[in-house]
C-alpha cells in the first residue's frame, strides 16, 4: 500500500485511545472500537484461563487407568466446562472480536465500525452470556457435552442445563452483532481507492466469518431455545415420546456448529495470510485465489453438517453424499496453505515471534486437515467417531491452528495495540516451546484414539496399555500450559517496562502500519487516507539485498 | 458528533403514495385469494396423489407473491442498492438450504436397516418382534373424519 | 418538556463521527439492518423447517388438526397486520417528507393494530385453548379417538412455539414503536432523519411476512 500521500504521515500531537480517558467509566462507556477490543482481550483471556483450568483437569484425571482424582460426574463437568467456555467464550470470540475489531477499521481506513454503540452491546452480551456460564458451573455444572444432544440434555440431565442454554443462546447474539457490524463497516466504510481487490486478506476472512455468523448463529439461537423450551415448558419439538425426532436437533445443532468450525478457524487464516505476506516481504501468493478461497470455505462449510452424524440414525444415503460433500471442503484450505507455502518462496524469510507461530500453524493446521479426510470418508469414520482420534483432529485444527494465529496475531499487533515491544528473545524461545508442547499433548492422542480409546471416558481401566500415550498426553499438556503463561507475563510486563514501539516495527505495508500511528489516536487517522497502491506492495529481493549489506540492484530498464 | 450538513443531495427515494396504496389493495386481493384457494382446492384438484402437491405449491405460491411485493415495495428493496438487494435474497436463498435435510428423512425408508419414517405414528423406531409393514400404518390406511373430533 | 406537533422540528441531518457522508451512513443503516433481519429470517427458518419434516411425517393428523384453529380469527389478524405494515410504509412516507403529525399518526395505528393482534390472539386462541388444556406439557388433555395424544402435542408445540415467537416479536415492536413515537413527539436529537422510522419499518415488515407464511401453512393447511 505505497503511494499514502506524504502529508497524511503527519505526527500529530494527538493523544492516543489509551490516553482519551483514565477513568473506568471510560472504558465501561467507550464507543471507540479499539477500547472495546481491549475490553474483550482481557475477558477472552480470562474465560481461555477458566476453560484451560478444566483442561488440565481432564489430563490429570486420565493420568490413572482407573480414574481415581475425580468422580465420572465431575469428570463430566470438567469436560462440558472445557468445551462451552473454550468453543462459546474463547475460539468463536477470540480473533474476530479482539482483533477483528480492533484491526478492521483501521486496515479499510475508517474512523471506527459502522455501529459503535452495537459493538460495545455485543461486549455486554458476551460479559452477560459468559457470567452467566459461570454461576451455571459453580452452582452445579452440566454434564452433557458441549453438544448438549436430546434427549440427554432436554429430559435426562440434571444439572444448571437451562442456564448453561440462555448463556449461550446471549452470547449468540453477541456475536451476531458483531457479523452485522463487520458486514455493514466493510462493505460501506472502505476509504477512498481500497477496492475489493485491495483489501489485506485479513479483512476477506472476516468478511467471510461475518457473513457464516449471521447465516448460522440464529439456528442454534433457536435450536437452543427449543431445548430451554423443551425442558422447562416440555414442548416436545426433540422429544421422541411425543413422535419428534432426536436427530433433529442434531442436524439442526450441526447446521450452525460445523459452520462454526470455520467462524472459529477462518479468522486465524486471515491472520496467517497477514504475518506469511509481512515476514517473507513477498506478495501474498495468489491473492485472489486466497481471498476467495475464504468465500468457498464459507459457503461449502454450511453443506456438509452430516459428517458429525455418520453414526446417528441419519440416512446412509445421506451419508454418503455428506461425505463426497465434505471432501471438497479440503480444496478451499489446501489452496490457502500451498499460497502460503509459497509465499515464502523466494521472499526474505525473517523468523520473528509470530512468523514461527504462523509456520506451526501452516504445519499444524495441515495435520488437522488431512487427519479430517480420515473422518469425512464415511466408512473410516465408522471406526473412529467418538474416539481420541477425533479429539486429536479437532484439536489440532482449533488449538493448532485458531490458538496459535491468536498467539501470533497477539504478537505481531501487540505493538500497534498499546505501543510496547516485547522481548523478541523470550518471544521466539516460546512459541517454539507452544509447538513442542502442543505435538506432544495431541500426537499420542492421534494414536491411542485410533487404537480405540473412546472420548469423554474417565477411565480406562479394560486397556491400561493406554496409559503411556496418556501420560505424554498430559506432560505435553503441563509444557503448553507454562508456554502459555509466560507469554501473560513477559506482555504485561512489556505494557509498562517495554521499550516504546515506533509506528512500524515490521516494516509491514497496510493502512494500520503505514497510515496510523502506535497506538494509534481516537479517530485512527489524522485524515482518512488515500489508497493508491495494491495490497503486500513488498519488495522481497531489494530487502534481501540490504539485509546482506549488498547495494540495490540497477534499474535494468 | 460532527454536523456537516450533507453536501451533494443523495437523495433517497421516496416510494410515492399511489405505490404504497396499489401495493396494499393487491396483498388484500391476495389474502382474498389465499382463503378462497383453501376451500375451493379439495373441490378442484380431487382426491389424486398429486392433487396435494399442487395445493400446496399454489397456497405458498400465493404466499411468495405477497412476500415479494411486501419485500420490494413496502420494505424498499426495489429502490436500494446491489448491496442491499443481495442481502435481503440471501437469507432466504440459506433457509431453503436447510432443507436438504430431506435428503435424510427422505431416504430413511430406502435404509437396509429400517429406522425413522414417515408414517411411523406409534415409536421411534419399530420393535423387533414386529414385522415392518405393520408397525407402520400406510398413510392411506390413516381415516380421520372431517370436522370437529 | 414541550410537545411541538405541527413541523418537524429538528437539527439539519446528523452524520456521526464514523462516516463521512449522509449518503453512506444511511446507505449503512440500510444495509446493517437488512443483515439482521437475514439473521431473523434463519430465526424462523428453522421453525417452518420443524413444521414442514413433522408435517411431511404426519400430514393425515396434521391436517385433522389444523381444524381446530379458527381461519376467520387467523384471517383477521392477517389483515390487521397487513394494514399496520402499509400504515408503516406510509409512516417512511411522511417521515421523509419530513411532515410529522401524519408520521406519529399512523405509527400510532401501527401500535393500535399491534396490540389488536395481540389482544385476538389471546383472547380468542390462546386462552381458549389453555382452558382447553391444549397446551403442551405435563398438563396437556386429549380425548380425540381418532388422532393420538402425543401427535397432537407436538403439533401444538410446534403451534405455540412458532406463534409464540412470532408474538415475541410483535410485542418487541410495540415496546419499540411506543419509544420511536415518544421521540419523534419530543423531537429528540437522535431522531436526525427517517433512518430510525425506516429501521423499525424494516423489522415490523419482517413480522408482517412471517404472518403471511403463518397463515396458509396453519390455519389453512393444504391437504
Amino acid at each position: 500500500m505505497s503511494g499514502i500521500p506524504p502529508t497524511e504521515h503527519v505526527e500529530t500531537e494527538e493523544k492516543n485511545y489509551l490516553q482519551e480517558g483514565h477513568t473506568i467509566a471510560s472504558w465501561l462507556l467507550t464507543k471507540d472500537h479499539k477500547r472495546i477490543a481491549v475490553l474483550y482481550l482481557i475477558s477472552v483471556s480470562f474465560f481461555f484461563f477458566i476453560g484451560s483450568i478444566a483442561a488440565m483437569l481432564i489430563r490429570l484425571e486420565l493420568t490413572s487407568p482407573r480414574g481415581t482424582l475425580i468422580t465420572s460426574e465431575t469428570y463430566n463437568k470438567a469436560f462440558t466446562a472445557h468445551g462451552v467456555v473454550m468453543i462459546f467464550f474463547f475460539l468463536i470470540v477470540a480473533i474476530p472480536a479482539v482483533f477483528g475489531n480492533f484491526l478492521i477499521p483501521l486496515m479499510i481506513g475508517a474512523r471506527d465500525l459502522a455501529f459503535p454503540r452495537l459493538n460495545l452491546l455485543s461486549w455486554y452480551f458476551y460479559m452477560a452470556g459468559g457470567m452467566m456460564f459461570l454461576v451455571a458451573m459453580m452452582t452445579g455444572g452440566v454434564d452433557t457435552g458441549w453438544t448438549f444432544y436430546t434427549p440427554m440434555s432436554s429430559i435426562y440431565s440434571n444439572g444448571q442445563v437451562t442456564l448453561t442454554l440462555v448463556a449461550a443462546f446471549i452470547t449468540g447474539f453477541s456475536s451476531i452483532f458483531t457479523g452485522i457490524n463487520f458486514i455493514a463497516t466493510i462493505h460501506k466504510m472502505r476509504a477512498p481507492g481500497m477496492t475489493w481487490w485491495r483489501l489485506p486478506l485479513y479483512v476477506w476472512s472476516h468478511y467471510a466469518t461475518s457473513v457464516i455468523i449471521i447465516l448460522g448463529t440464529p439456528v442454534i439461537a433457536i435450536t437452543l431455545l427449543l431445548v430451554v423450551f423443551e425442558r422447562v415448558a416440555k414442548i416436545g419439538i426433540f422429544s421422541p415420546e411425543l413422535g419428534g425426532d432426536p436427530v433433529l436437533f442434531q442436524h439442526m445443532f450441526w447446521f450452525y456448529s460445523h459452520p462454526a468450525v470455520y467462524i472459529m478457524v477462518l479468522p486465524g487464516m486471515g491472520v496467517i495470510s497477514e504475518l506469511m505476506g509481512c515476514f517473507s516481504r513477498n506478495k501474498v501468493f495468489g491473492y485472489q485465489f486466497v481471498a476467495m478461497s475464504s468465500m468457498g470455505i464459507a459457503a461449502l462449510g454450511f453443506v456438509v453438517w452430516g459428517h458429525h452424524m455418520f453414526v446417528s440414525s441419519q440416512s446412509m444415503y445421506q451419508g454418503i453424499v455428506f461425505s463426497f460433500l465434505s471432501f471438497l471442503v479440503a480444496i478451499p484450505s489446501a489452496i490457502k496453505v500451498f499460497n502460503w507455502s509459497l509465499t515464502m518462496y523466494k521472499g526474505s524469510v525473517w523468523l520473528a515471534s509470530p512468523m514461527i507461530y504462523a509456520l506451526g500453524f501452516i504445519g499444524l493446521f495441515t495435520v488437522g486437515g488431512l487427519t479430517g479426510l480420515y473422518l469425512a470418508s464415511a466408512g473410516t469414520d465408522v471406526h473412529v467417531t467418538g474416539t481420541y482420534f477425533v479429539v486429536a483432529h479437532f484439536h489440532y485444527v482449533m488449538v493448532g491452528g485458531t490458538l496459535l494465529a491468536f498467539l501470533g496475531a497477539l504478537h505481531f499487533w501487540w505493538p500497534k495495540m498499546f505501543g510496547r515491544m516485547y522481548p523478541e528473545g523470550v518471544a521466539k524461545w516460546n512459541a517454539m516451546l507452544v509447538f513442542v508442547g502442543f505435538n506432544l499433548t495431541f500426537l499420542p492422542q492421534f494414536v491411542v484414539g485410533y487404537l480405540g480409546m473412546p472420548r469423554r471416558y474417565h477411565y480406562y481401566y479394560f486397556a491400561p496399555e493406554f496409559q503411556v500415550y496418556h501420560v505424554m498426553s498430559t506432560l505435553g499438556a503441563s509444557v503448553l500450559a507454562v508456554s502459555l503463561l509466560v507469554p501473560g507475563a513477559y506482555l504485561t510486563w512489556s505494557l509498562k517496562n517495554g521499550p516504546k514501539a515506533p509506528a512500524n516495527p515490521w516494516g509491514a505495508k497496510g493502512l494500520e502500519w503505514e497510515a496510523a500511528a502506535s497506538p494509534p489516536i481516537k479517530h485512527n487517522f489524522a485524515g482518512i487516507p488515500v489508497v493508491m497502491g495494491d495490497v503486500y506492495d513488498y519488495d522481497a529481493e531489494a530487502e534481501e539485498l540490504a539485509y546482506r549489506g549488498l547495494p540495490p540492484r540497477e534499474e535494468s530498464k | 458528533m460532527s454536523e456537516h450538513v450533507h453536501a451533494h443531495e443523495h437523495s433517497h427515494h421516496i416510494t410515492p403514495f399511489g405505490t404504497l396504496m396499489a401495493t396494499f389493495i393487491k396483498l388484500a386481493i391476495l389474502m382474498a385469494a389465499t382463503i378462497a384457494w383453501a376451500f375451493f382446492a379439495p373441490q378442484i384438484l380431487g382426491n389424486t396423489p398429486i392433487s396435494s402437491v399442487i395445493n400446496n405449491l399454489v397456497a405458498l405460491g400465493i404466499a411468495c407473491v405477497k412476500a415479494w411485493l411486501v419485500i420490494q415495495i413496502f420494505m424498499g428493496v426495489k429502490f436500494q442498492s446491489n448491496v442491499v438487494k443481495t442481502y435481503a435474497i440471501l437469507g432466504f436463498v440459506w433457509m431453503t438450504l436447510m432443507f436438504t435435510m430431506f435428503a435424510d428423512y427422505g431416504t430413511r425408508q430406502w435404509e437396509p436397516v429400517q429406522g425413522w419414517t414417515p408414517g411411523d405414528t406409534q415409536q421411534a423406531l419399530p420393535r423387533a418382534d414386529q414385522p415392518y409393514e405393520e408397525a407402520i400404518p400406510p398413510r392411506s390406511k390413516i381415516n380421520i373424519p372431517e370436522g370437529k373430533h | 418538556m414541550a410537545i411541538s406537533l405541527d413541523k418537524m422540528n429538528q437539527p439539519q441531518d446528523v452524520v456521526y463521527e464514523q462516516f463521512e457522508d449522509l449518503g453512506q451512513q444511511q446507505e449503512t443503516y440500510v444495509l446493517g439492518m437488512w443483515a439482521f433481519l437475514v439473521t431473523e429470517v434463519m430465526f424462523f427458518g428453522i421453525m417452518f423447517l420443524a413444521y414442514t419434516i413433522y408435517r411431511w411425517k404426519y400430514q393425515p393428523y396434521f391436517y385433522a388438526l389444523h381444524q381446530e384453529l379458527d381461519w376467520k380469527i387467523g384471517g383477521l389478524n392477517t389483515f390487521i397486520l397487513l394494514m399496520s405494515s402499509f400504515s408503516v410504509a406510509l409512516a417512511v412516507h411522511f417521515h421523509q417528507r419530513k411532515m410529522k403529525m401524519p408520521v406519529l399518526l399512523c405509527l400510532g395505528f401501527t401500535n393500535l393494530c399491534a396490540l389488536a393482534f395481540l389482544v385476538i390472539k389471546l383472547l380468542f386462541e390462546y386462552i381458549p385453548k389453555w382452558n382447553k388444556g391444549h397446551y403442551p406439557g405435563p398438563g396437556f388433555s386429549w380425548d380425540s379417538t381418532y388422532i393420538p395424544a402425543n401427535i397432537a402435542q407436538l403439533w401444538y408445540s410446534l403451534y405455540f412455539g412458532t406463534t409464540g415467537l412470532h408474538a415475541l416479536h410483535v410485542v418487541i415492536g410495540i415496546i419499540l414503536f411506543s419509544v420511536l413515537m415518544f421521540l419523534i413527539a419530543k423531537d429528540h436529537p437522535i431522531i436526525s432523519d427517517y433512518l430510525p422510522t425506516e429501521m423499525l419499518g424494516l423489522y415490523w415488515h419482517f413480522v408482517d411476512l412471517v404472518w403471511i407464511f403463518l397463515y396458509p401453512l396453519y390455519y389453512l393447511m393444504p391437504k
